[in-house]
């Protein structure tokens, strides 16, 4: 049988080396046993380290984090936003609401008095806080106070200042009509503001309060505006005195010029 | 697994030698063993892992977690902890709080009763009986007695004259200044109704400020500012009146001017008539 083999081995040389390095580059890899293997433990102790160190180096950092962040959150409720605070704050914007309301229902009080048409229809134009009224304004007031004096009634100085004087006065009674139709205007845009803030957040409230600040400018512009024009009224009057004295002037010059001239026909 | 791999070997192994004893060019034979070769490498387990390198990958690991995870964690952990001391001692810190809060009720105690007393001195000064009921009528902030207000006012002026005891320019011209006098006081009686709530409302709003914390201060500063629009708008609402007011007594001068004019030229026409006459 040996010889058989040998012989055979002999016959198919090639066949056979073929054969053997088949074998040996198909020859299965030793595969690592469960059990007693030095690299299993190995691998579970690394695992278990890096278990240990995930525990300690992540989880006490995360944890010192946390902490951290607790006490900052503590703080803004307790602090700085507290709730109670904030909401007691929203309710009395509320109650101040109503106040502001009243404010606004006592500015809008009709107070005309007049008896007379002509008076009346003028009282009406002037306490009518709205702008397209102004158009009319001229005419009422000269119902009440009558036109410039014509040519033939008055001498030109007298003219120009009578014609003067009632431009002060109705331009400050047109004033006074946008004046009193622009503080409605801001009654409105406060109230809208405080209803805003009611439903504010801490956050948005800021954002109101800017707008709120912009329309005081506003405001404070109109009561310049306002104050400007009743300056120019003063002037105006300050004018009309001082106008008063060179007409009395120039009067007496021309009165003793005629006495002297009848004097002297005399 | 395993097993599977054995059962394969074992049938490619007889499968090759059985192709080598019956195959008889030395070509068959070649391209048999390198399919044979091509074919379990291609089916053969990837190489095992060394045990050197099972230990360094363990190492790295830890070396990212105690490297790069720790210093980031501990970054994070003292940046939130320096925005919690920024908060506590420069943004908010409570200290200062209470004291602005004590501030506030200082102010409080220190101002609100001393304002309170000089607004409220009694400026009446009227002797006689109407100008008494007048006076009272016009300072005393309510707006629900404009009537009797009328009826003082008149009681102290007089109504207008009748149409046969005067012109009809004088009467249309005292009737205006009337008016205007009585718009004008019954409006000051509303604006000083609406003075007590806006110093009520003050009150109110320097209250909540005492008790406020930094989150809820703003809310009460735009209610603060849309409360001084109001009083804008009241101010304006009174400067108006005082244009309409100054304009009807420079109206009426005016008006005056207008007749003396008149009544001048018409005396200079008699005058020298007069003299023509003579």
């Amino acid at each position: 049988m040996p010889k058989r083999g040998v012989a055979w081995i002999r016959k198919h040389r090639l066949g056979t080396a073929a054969l053997v390095l088949v074998l040996f580059a198909t020859t299965p890899h030793t595969g690592n046993g469960q059990f007693l293997d030095p690299c299993c433990a190995m691998l579970a102790a690394g695992l278990t380290t890096i278990s240990n160190t995930l525990s300690n180096v992540v989880g006490g950092g995360l944890h010192s984090i946390l902490s951290v962040e607790q006490s900052i959150s503590h703080f803004e409720q307790q602090v700085v936003w507290p709730q109670a605070l904030i909401s007691q704050a929203r309710a009395l914007v509320g109650q101040l609401q109503g106040t502001f309301n009243q404010i606004q229902a006592l500015s809008q009080i009709p107070v005309n008095s007049a008896t007379l048409p002509g008076s009346q229809q003028l009282e009406q134009n002037l306490l009518s806080r709205n702008p397209n009224q102004i158009a009319q304004t001229t005419a009422a007031y000269n119902a009440v106070y009558g036109t410039v004096p014509g040519e033939t009634d008055a001498s030109a100085q007298v003219r120009d200042l009578v014609d003067m004087t009632d431009a002060a006065a109705q331009a400050a009674m047109k004033r006074a009509i946008e004046i009193d139709s622009l503080a409605d205007l801001e009654l409105q845009a406060a109230g809208q503001i405080t209803a805003s803030v009611e439903d504010a957040a801490p956050g948005s409230a800021p954002i109101l309060e800017a707008q709120a600040d912009a329309w005081l400018i506003r405001a404070n512009a109109c009561t310049q505006a306002a104050t400007a024009d009743l300056l120019r009224l003063r002037a105006v009057d300050l004018a009309d005195s001082s106008a008063e004295l060179k007409i009395g002037a120039s009067s007496t010059a021309n009165l003793r010029q005629g006495l002297i001239n009848l004097l002297q026909h005399n | 697994m395993h097993f599977a791999v054995y059962v394969g070997y074992v049938v490619l192994l007889s499968l090759c030698s059985s192709l080598v004893m019956n195959f008889r060019s030395r070509r068959h034979i070649v391209a048999a063993a390198l399919a044979a070769v091509l074919v379990v490498t291609l089916v053969s387990p990837p190489a095992a892992p060394a045990q050197g390198s099972l230990i360094t990958a363990v190492q790295a690991v830890l070396n990212v977690i105690n490297g790069v995870i720790q210093a980031a964690l501990q970054a994070i952990s003292s940046v939130r902890a320096a925005v919690g001391t920024f908060y506590q001692s420069v943004a908010w810190p409570v200290e200062l709080i209470a004291q602005a809060r004590v501030e506030v009720l200082q102010m409080m105690n220190r101002y609100r009763h001393l304002m309170a007393g000089i607004l409220n001195i009694n400026l009446k000064s009227a002797t006689l009986p109407a100008p008494q009921a007048l006076e009272n009528l016009m300072r005393d902030h309510q707006i629900n007695n404009f009537r009797g207000l009328r009826q003082a006012f008149t009681n102290a002026y007089r109504t207008i004259p009748p149409a046969a005891d005067a012109s009809p320019e004088d009467r249309a011209m005292a009737d205006m200044d009337d008016a205007l006098a009585l718009d004008n006081l019954e409006t000051l009686k509303a604006t000083d109704s609406a003075t007590d709530l806006e110093l009520q409302a003050a009150d109110s709003l320097e209250n909540a400020a005492a008790q406020a914390a930094p989150g809820s201060a703003p809310f009460l500063t735009a209610a603060a500012t849309a409360s001084s629009i109001r009083s804008q708008a009241l101010t304006q609402k009174m400067l108006a009146a005082e244009l309409r007011q100054e304009a009807a007594k420079m109206a009426h001068g005016n008006e005056l001017r207008k007749r003396g004019a008149t009544f001048t030229l018409q005396l200079r026409g008699v005058l020298i008539n007069l003299l023509q006459h003579n």
